[in-house]
């Protein structure tokens, strides 16, 4: 009878010990890939834009934690490489759209774009001025910027949790999605790098409810 | 020739930690693709637990034993942490985090030992739940990462996910295969005759 008591509470605890260890590396039951607990992560808890030193494609130096400022703008922020051939193209179209619909749907006071190469040593701001040109983007609306030293490269990439790994031909491999930094200033939203229309749909509904 | 035994028995002893010394200085090249981690490092954590308690003795099966009754929660353990480690989060976290890192060898080495461990005092009846279990789990995930149009880990490449797939296809044939030769006819049989009489017939009033 004991030994059946004690067996019990030890197939307990192994049950309890699984559930826990399952909810805490799948975000609670909701994602599980890395990237799936981090659109979950950031949803529920927005982080804050640290002071990361920037420089944009005109040579002006800024702080990541400029976007952060309740300003009451929304900015869509993505991760990529100028050299990059694979999912950068996909987040540049992406973007591009991005930037067609916030002029057609004259939201240009309330929506900004962010490019934000992990890529410091060959994306210098004249690389990025070309590859701003190459996709028409309009400055006021659409900027893009590097991290000024490569000691904060780090920070940068753990803020919106890009793992970058080189992929053995000269350039890298990286996850990628599309970000939104809130009206507050704070990282919340991740969504699916090729759904631009979902993460324009999500925006234009929550600021439909404001 | 006493000695000779005494030497023979403590190189036995001391082989799985032997093993996990050269494991710990060839894991960056494990770990340095998706197949060679989920198919050669994870497998060979759990087979090293399971050695390092097939060489203890019985002692850790006596300690445990009233906690451990039919082996139940034993495998039970030696499931979940099997099927843990096949979450692609879970994967990208040990190769991302040292402290994630020391619980994937641990949990993997507890899980082979509590496996050998449990396995005897299991009758057929939950060796069966959970071999078919963690066969078509296995399996299942071996196919969803194969087919997954989506990048799953971080920290790997899609296109490593198909040979990582492949291995956990191969790994569930092979754990089933194993497990079907053991329990030859004899066993079952033995299985049976252990069994006790079923009840007799009750009859209606």
């Amino acid at each position: 009878m004991t030994q059946d008591w004690r067996t019990w509470a030890s197939t307990t605890l192994v049950a309890v010990l699984a559930l826990c260890a399952f909810a805490g590396v799948t975000h609670g039951f909701n994602a599980v890939t890395s990237d799936g607990v981090r659109r979950s992560d950031i949803a529920s808890t927005p982080r804050a834009l640290p002071d990361i030193g920037l420089v944009d494609s005109t040579g002006q130096t800024l702080l990541l934690s400029d976007y952060g400022r309740p300003t009451g703008q929304v900015t869509f922020v993505a991760l990529a490489y100028v050299r990059c051939q694979t999912v950068c193209l996909t987040s540049a179209a992406g973007q591009s759209w991005l930037q067609g619909e916030i002029r057609s749907r004259g939201l240009g006071a309330r929506v900004r774009l962010l490019t934000l190469s992990f890529d410091p040593a060959s994306d210098t701001p004249d690389v990025l001025a070309a590859h701003a040109r190459r996709l028409d983007a309009n400055q006021d609306l659409w900027r893009f910027a590097t991290v000024r030293t490569t000691a904060e490269l780090r920070a940068m990439l753990d803020l919106f949790g890009i793992v970058v790994l080189p992929d053995g031909l000269g350039g890298y491999s990286h996850n990628a999605a599309l970000f939104m930094v809130n009206e507050d200033g704070r990282l919340s939203r991740a969504y699916d790098i090729d759904r631009p229309d979902i993460a324009l749909a999500d925006y234009l509904s929550r600021a439909h409810e404001r | 020739m006493k000695l000779s035994i005494h030497l023979l028995a403590s190189a036995r002893s001391s082989t799985p930690g032997l093993l996990l010394i050269v494991m710990a200085c060839v894991h960056p090249w494990l770990e340095q693709t998706m197949a060679r981690h989920m198919g050669l490092e994870l497998p060979a954590l759990f087979l090293l637990g399971w050695f390092a308690a097939a060489s203890a003795g019985n002692r850790l099966g006596r300690s445990i034993a009233p906690w451990n009754a039919n082996g139940l929660p034993g495998l039970f353990f030696a499931l979940s942490v099997t099927s843990f480690w096949m979450v692609p989060a879970a994967l990208d976290a040990a190769v991302l985090h040292v402290g994630m890192a020391t619980a994937k060898v641990a949990s993997l080495i507890a899980a082979g030992a509590l496996l050998r461990t449990s396995w005897s005092s299991a009758g057929l009846v939950i060796q069966a739940f959970f071999v078919l279990n963690w066969f078509w789990m296995t399996l299942a995930a071996g196919l969803v990462y194969q087919e997954a149009p989506q990048q799953l880990c971080s920290v790997y490449l899609l296109d490593q996910q198909s040979q990582a797939g492949k291995a956990m296809v191969i790994w569930a044939i092979a754990g089933l295969g194993a497990w079907l030769w053991r329990i030859s006819p004899t066993a079952l049989a033995d299985d049976a005759a252990s069994s006790p009489p079923a009840p007799p017939e009750r009859h209606a009033i």
